[in-house]
């Protein structure tokens, strides 16, 4: 990207200052989302330095960025969008926690997602319990019959029949989980 | 008169009507982001806060209502132009039959 150049130095540092804290709130999206917002911003900038010609440009950059606002704030429902838009389409765990947080406020909807997420914990404790109690975690049977999955306070009478293959069990569903809450805030997010 | 409902009723629908506003000015016109908001003063004498101009443009974006291309310029920053899709001209269509519909009846109300 083509930096704007100015003529005052005091024009040029206040242009420099805006467009770092406009990079420093990109940082969290992928580098072509990151590109198009500063693009965006320094097209806006640069136009309207070349409309305001009747005033300092000191000044009209000043009226420009005051317009355009706090960077935190103009850009929060921007970067929000492209996080869940990003997250639905790489399935990055990363991007996904990511996305539920700036969108937290958006709505009760991202909230219950938070939640389901959480769920995903529960599989992790499975997986902890069965290799520090394995006796009292895994596929339960009762007189051949299923009786529980997971982890049981008292298992007199039962069969354990997975052994340590409850544990790729266990990340199997974890995963599966993961692909359909992923996909469900897919389509939350098209409505 | 209660000023702070009233102005308050008018941010209102001032958001409320914005992307409508955005959409009809980009109807058969292809507009960069600076230029749309002038347009949007030409048109509506609203005073639109840049701020708020480029999130809307993103989520029309992201609906598929329009579509934006960077156009290279002399001076080495190209401009962002927005066009109006299919869907966001059919949207369009609808929301000015909305539009009519509601204008209608606020119109006998307000004659009653």
């Amino acid at each position: 990207m083509k930096n704007i150049e100015f003529e005052s130095n005091t024009a040029q540092r206040i242009y420099n200052d805006y467009l770092k804290r406009v990079e420093k709130k990109a940082r969290v999206l992928s580098q072509d989302d990151k590109t198009e917002i500063l693009m965006d911003i320094n097209s806006h900038i640069y136009e309207g330095i070349q409309r305001e010609t009747n005033v300092n440009e000191t000044d009209s950059l000043l009226n420009l960025i005051e317009k355009l606002g706090d960077p935190d704030d103009f850009m929060q429902p921007i970067i929000a969008e492209r996080k869940i838009n990003e997250a639905t389409r790489t399935f990055n765990p990363k991007t996904v926690y990511q996305a539920l947080s700036f969108n937290f406020k958006n709505g009760i909807i991202y909230s219950i997602f938070s939640v389901l997420y959480l769920f995903l914990l529960a599989f992790g404790f499975l997986i902890i319990t069965k290799l520090i109690i394995p006796s009292k975690t895994g596929l339960f049977y009762y007189e051949n019959k299923f009786h529980s999955f997971g982890f049981v306070s008292n298992n007199e009478g039962m069969n354990e029949i997975l052994g340590f293959w409850f544990i790729p069990v266990v990340l199997l569903a974890a995963a599966v989980f993961y692909l359909i809450i992923t996909l469900l805030l897919r389509l939350v997010k098209k409505k | 008169m209660n000023d702070l409902f009233v102005h308050k009723w008018t941010a209102q629908v001032k958001k409320g009507i914005l992307s409508f506003i955005v959409l009809s000015v980009l109807k058969d016109n292809e507009y960069y982001g600076y230029e749309l908001i002038e347009e949007i003063k030409k048109h509506t004498e609203i005073e639109i806060a840049e701020g708020t101009l480029y999130p809307l443009l993103n989520r029309l974006k992201n609906e598929e209502l329009l579509t934006s291309k960077w156009v290279e310029q002399e001076s080495g920053i190209p401009r962002k132009y927005h066009v109006l899709t299919k869907k966001g001209n059919d949207t369009l269509q609808e929301m000015k039959k909305y539009w009519v519909n509601m204008n209608t009846s606020i119109q006998k109300l307000m004659i009653k």
